[in-house]
């Protein structure tokens, strides 16, 4: 991992900001959002496809695209959390 | 943490760009990603000696395809590439190479080239037999046909690095090593060749051993011919060192007299044993000869020309080949000499004083045995003695003035006597000879110098 981290530094800021940036939104956007059961599926299938991963059962090229595409979601995901918490910190603190 | 959740939810449609980016990333990294994995691998494996690698990356996933020459050897290549950062998974195609037994390989020469075959042990080593035959053998196409494998004897670079040094000395020609045991065979391309290559094979690493060595070398030449017009004694040929030089001129100077010596020899290695012992007493019985040839060509002693008479060249043939070292061989060809032509007694003389003023028929010191060296002279004489068959010679000794003169006296009869007794032998009437004695009493010289003493011991041949 620490190779495909350096090696993709670059497409790894990249999902990181724009998970920074979605988080930033999706703490003031309206509406519902996912239902529970399929944030629910989603995560099965995120755990699925990091057992896969993990186990290296995925062989060659594909193998490799898996790793790529979950790492490239692991930043998304950070960048997600703390966009969420700086503009949570951000909203908390303007006066109503 | 609950706000995280509920937030988290929201956060989907950005899974929609990231999934582009995805694929941008996939597309634009998965080939140089392989490459760039390969050639750490490559790196990795630098310092294992391995045959045929081949690499190949899917994914970060490699396929390592090689010949390894340990079981050891197999194992640690996999451990290194398994070991490179980024690498998920190794799929192990590496092999041992085959082993060889017996552990053959052999250099093998002809006119246009060289041909290594049979197996080596490692790429480096047969790179460094390449690079040595190169060196070893000048101007020559070098075929290389070696193999791979595992089961060399110890020390089998040595070995076969000496081997080939050897091939540079041959015309042409195999050399083989099995296992341990190493095998020759050819022809030398110079005439010591032979023995300069039994030589270097000492030199083969502990446990080696020569099966067979069965290079030939060229004939070993030795010749002499003995011209009666330009009366001179041409020597061409080889021999083995100086010191054998030296002791054949000196011999063909004591043994010819009269004959200019051209002396054309180059010594040489790969001398037959009792080379010396051969030509010293062939180059006897050439001085013998009015005309003739000695060739020895190694251990074949070929001798062809005229005996001044019958009685000598019967006894040339017969008598030669026993003086040799017993692996010698003997090929006598000895025609005789037509006579010449009977003379006046007067001219007989004249001939013998000829003679004589050019050679002096030696003795052992103070003794009347004669020397073997005179034999070609009394050869001579007794040449002229049979064209003047009606005179009666006398055959006269002197001594020098040194000791006393009974002694000298009786020493000089005995070596007239014996000089008459060599004459008769050789089928001369004895009512032709009479040996007389002077003792000291007839000087030519003074015998206050050696030179002087030298000319006073003197055989005369008087026609009476």
């Amino acid at each position: 991992m620490a190779y495909l981290g350096l090696f993709h530094w670059g497409w790894l800021f990249g999902s990181f900001l724009l998970g920074l940036g979605m988080g930033w939104i999706a703490v003031v956007q309206r509406g519902e959002g996912l239902s529970k059961v399929a944030a629910r599926w989603l995560a099965g299938l995120a755990a699925i496809l990091v057992i896969l991963a993990v186990a290296r059962v995925v062989p060659g090229r594909f193998g490799y695209w898996l790793d790529l595409g979950l790492i490239l979601f692991a930043w998304y995901l950070l960048g997600c959390a703390i966009g969420s918490f700086l503009r949570n910190w951000v909203v908390s603190r303007q006066p109503a | 943490m609950h706000g995280l959740f509920r937030w988290s939810r929201k956060w989907w449609p950005g899974v929609i760009p990231l999934v582009v980016l995805w694929v941008i990333a996939a597309w634009t990294s998965t080939v140089p990603l392989e490459a760039d994995l390969a050639a750490k691998s490559g790196a990795a494996l630098k310092d294992i000696v391995l045959d045929q690698t081949k690499i190949s990356a899917d994914g970060r996933d490699l396929t390592l395809a090689a010949d390894a020459f340990s079981e050891q050897g197999r194992k640690s290549a996999l451990a290194a590439v398994e070991a490179v950062p980024g690498v998920r998974l190794v799929n192990d195609e590496t092999r041992l190479v085959p082993e060889a037994k017996p552990f053959v390989w052999a250099a093998e020469r002809d006119v246009a080239r060289v041909t290594l075959s049979g197996s080596a042990p490692l790429p480096a080593s047969k790179g460094k037999l390449l690079e040595a035959a190169h060196a070893a053998i000048n101007g020559v196409e070098i075929v290389d046909q070696m193999a791979l494998a595992r089961g060399a004897p110890q020390r089998f670079d040595d070995a076969a690095l000496l081997l080939l040094d050897q091939v540079g000395k041959l015309k042409d020609g195999k050399v083989t090593i099995s296992d341990r045991s190493v095998s020759l065979t050819g022809m030398a391309r110079d005439l010591g060749g032979r023995e300069a290559i039994a030589t270097a094979l000492r030199n083969l690493p502990d446990g080696f051993k020569v099966a067979a060595n069965d290079v030939k070398a060229p004939p070993y030449i030795f010749q002499a011919y003995k011209d009666p017009v330009a009366l001179a004694l041409t020597l061409t040929g080889y021999v083995p060192d100086d010191n054998v030089h030296a002791a054949i001129a000196q011999a063909a100077e004591h043994k010819f007299f009269g004959e200019k010596l051209v002396d054309n020899l180059k010594a040489s290695l790969g001398a037959p044993t009792g080379f010396s012992a051969a030509v010293i007493p062939a180059l006897g019985a050439l001085a013998r000869l009015s005309t003739g040839t000695l060739v020895v060509s190694d251990r074949e002693v070929k001798l062809s020309g005229d005996a001044l008479y019958e009685g000598a060249a019967a006894e040339i043939r017969a008598g030669l080949g026993k003086d040799f070292p017993r692996s010698f061989q003997f090929k006598p060809e000895i025609s005789v000499k037509p006579a010449a032509a009977p003379v006046d007694p007067t001219v007989c003389q004249q001939l013998f004083s000829d003679l004589l003023a050019k050679g002096q028929i030696r003795f052992e010191q103070a003794r009347a045995t004669l020397d073997p060296d005179s034999i070609a002279l009394l050869d001579r004489l007794i040449e002229i003695a049979l064209r003047c068959p009606t005179a009666n010679i006398e055959v006269a000794g002197h001594t020098d003035g040194d000791g006393e003169d009974g002694f000298n006296q009786a020493l000089s009869e005995k070596r007239a006597q014996a000089v008459v007794d060599y004459l008769v032998r050789a089928g001369l009437p004895a009512s032709r000879f009479t040996a007389v004695g002077y003792g000291s009493t007839q000087p030519i010289a003074g015998n206050d110098t050696d030179e002087g003493k030298a000319q006073n011991r003197r055989i005369e041949f008087l026609v009476r």
